[in-house]
């Protein structure tokens, strides 16, 4: 066998796995549908602004609604300090009083 | 029949499979690194894609206009007396107090989040028992009952028992009964919540009935969101007001290139591909060198070589792009980006499930190539045409 026609066999077998996961990423979505009307009931019933995702600090379980000075509250010149906030960029709203 | 240029190139990519797998340690090692960069880069645009399309998703239904009191630069307890002040505001169809917080469980190092606000009047609130597994809201008359999510839950160990208690400021202890339980749908936004009624929330805070932690205001016409919002920072000038359409964009924001883990990660695979670059740019290895000298003596065009050089990289930098991106995927989809929820969850005790559709845009594919492969292409082969044009003699000699 040509090694050419070695490749071609190994780039078909990652579309085929390629092929799998689209269609596993198909089921999901229509998994997730469902998840997402009872979420928006969720937001919609108590007013929710944000994802739990980090917990750690005010600022990143409530990025949205959060106090722009949050991070830096500790003392006059404080410097932010929790992980996450290093992976989070600042809302768009901080602008704002 | 295959057509003779076909075939020509057919015999290129042969031979050029054959010169690969000749150093194939060495060519296998660099699609492994390259492969990790990829997916490393992969990885984190998948996960915060899916994140922001979540929020975009989920997001539709907060509140029009969120009321803060600001005081010294901080948010503090907003006064229940300025929702009279906002009468005379036409369009306005609710307004509702809201009371939250964070309770820091001490014994588990875990940050819970408290909320409380009159669910009748809200939204969807016919339908909101639809969120729990079991159970029901508190009612406004209900003391003491909690309805809690999952973490909190597995957290203060509420298996068997349907009672726990939290702190006052003071330390007294104050008891709550768990009526019911979010519903592992909603984790992504229910997960470390305690939601209780308005009374409970202020005893547990030691906050005066006078007050709440913020307003939320619907509004009748949708389309006048912004003006109203305007008037009420014209009557409160000491609040600070969010509109629906600020709070949906955070999410847009929030994850994206200029945040810090991110820039790192670019920025490692930068050099990365610079080291790389000035390694391969800085010339071929006498053996690799002697070999062109020996092919162009066989009668090799500088066209073929360059076309070897071409197929090695191209087939190097795309097979390696290929498979960091599935990788990508399989790590979002089915291990719930285990290598970065640490670094995004970070000191937090309460570490929710991440269900998400990994977002595979072609605008992130393409950024990642245009990082990745093509600087590779354009650093294999600049040497190799460098090396091709010079006489062949003066290379094996």
């Amino acid at each position: 066998m040509r090694p050419s026609h070695k490749l071609f066999i190994f780039i078909l077998l990652l579309m085929l796995v390629d092929g799998v996961l689209y269609l596993h990423a198909k089921r999901l979505d229509n998994d997730l549908k469902s998840d997402r009307v009872l979420q928006k009931i969720a937001v919609a019933g108590l007013g929710l602004t944000d994802l739990c995702i980090a917990t750690e600090a005010r600022y990143t379980r409530h990025p949205a609604v959060s106090d722009p000075m949050a991070p830096f509250m500790d003392h006059p010149g404080a410097i932010e300090h929790f992980p996450t906030g290093s992976f989070w960029n600042a809302p768009e709203n901080t602008g704002q009083r | 029949m295959i057509p003779k240029n076909l075939e020509k190139q057919l015999n290129i990519l042969d031979f050029s499979l054959s010169s690969l797998w000749r150093r194939k340690l060495k060519n296998l090692g660099l699609m492994l690194v390259f492969a990790l960069v990829i997916f490393l880069l992969g990885s984190f645009q998948m996960l915060t894609g899916a994140l922001t399309n979540s929020a975009e998703a989920v997001l539709v239904n907060t509140p029009d206009i969120t009321i803060q009191k600001i005081s010294a630069g901080r948010q503090e307890a907003i006064p229940l007396g300025y929702i009279e002040k906002l009468h005379p505001i036409y369009g306005i169809r609710a307004i509702i107090p809201r009371v939250w917080g964070y309770y820091f469980d001490e014994s588990n190092l875990a940050n819970f989040t408290i909320l409380a606000l009159e669910s009748d009047a809200m939204p969807y609130a016919s339908n909101l028992n639809l969120t729990l597994v079991h159970g029901h809201f508190p009612k406004r008359t209900e003391q003491g009952n909690a309805v809690i999510g999952r973490s909190v839950q597995d957290i203060l160990g509420l298996d068997g028992r349907r009672v726990f208690s939290l702190f006052r400021p003071d330390l007294s202890l104050k008891s709550f009964n768990v009526i019911g339980l979010f519903s592992q749908q909603t984790d992504l936004l229910t997960n470390d919540l305690i939601v209780m009624n308005l009374d409970d929330a202020r005893d547990l805070f030691a906050m005066p009935p006078s007050v709440a932690t913020d307003l939320c205001v619907y509004v009748a016409n949708p389309t006048e969101i912004e003006t109203i919002a305007k008037k009420i920072a014209g009557v409160l000038p000491d609040t600070r007001v969010l509109t629906k359409k600020q709070i949906q964009k955070t999410y847009q924001v929030v994850f994206s290139w200029r945040s810090g883990f991110a820039s790192i990660c670019l920025l490692t695979a930068l050099v990365a591909f610079v080291i790389l670059a000035w390694d391969k740019a800085s010339g071929l290895s006498p053996e690799e060198k002697r070999e062109i000298g020996i092919l162009k003596i066989l009668g090799w065009e500088t066209g073929d070589i360059l076309a070897v050089r071409f197929w090695e990289s191209t087939l190097v930098s795309s097979l390696a792009f290929i498979i960091g991106c599935t990788a990508a995927y399989i790590h979002v989809a089915f291990f719930d980006a285990t290598l970065l929820k640490p670094v995004m969850v970070g000191w937090s005790v309460i570490h929710p499930p991440f269900r998400l559709l990994p977002s595979v845009t072609l605008a992130d594919l393409l950024l990642i190539f245009t990082f990745s492969v093509l600087p590779y292409l354009g650093a294999t082969i600049i040497p190799a045409w460098r090396c091709s044009t010079v006489p062949p003699d003066s290379v094996i000699r």
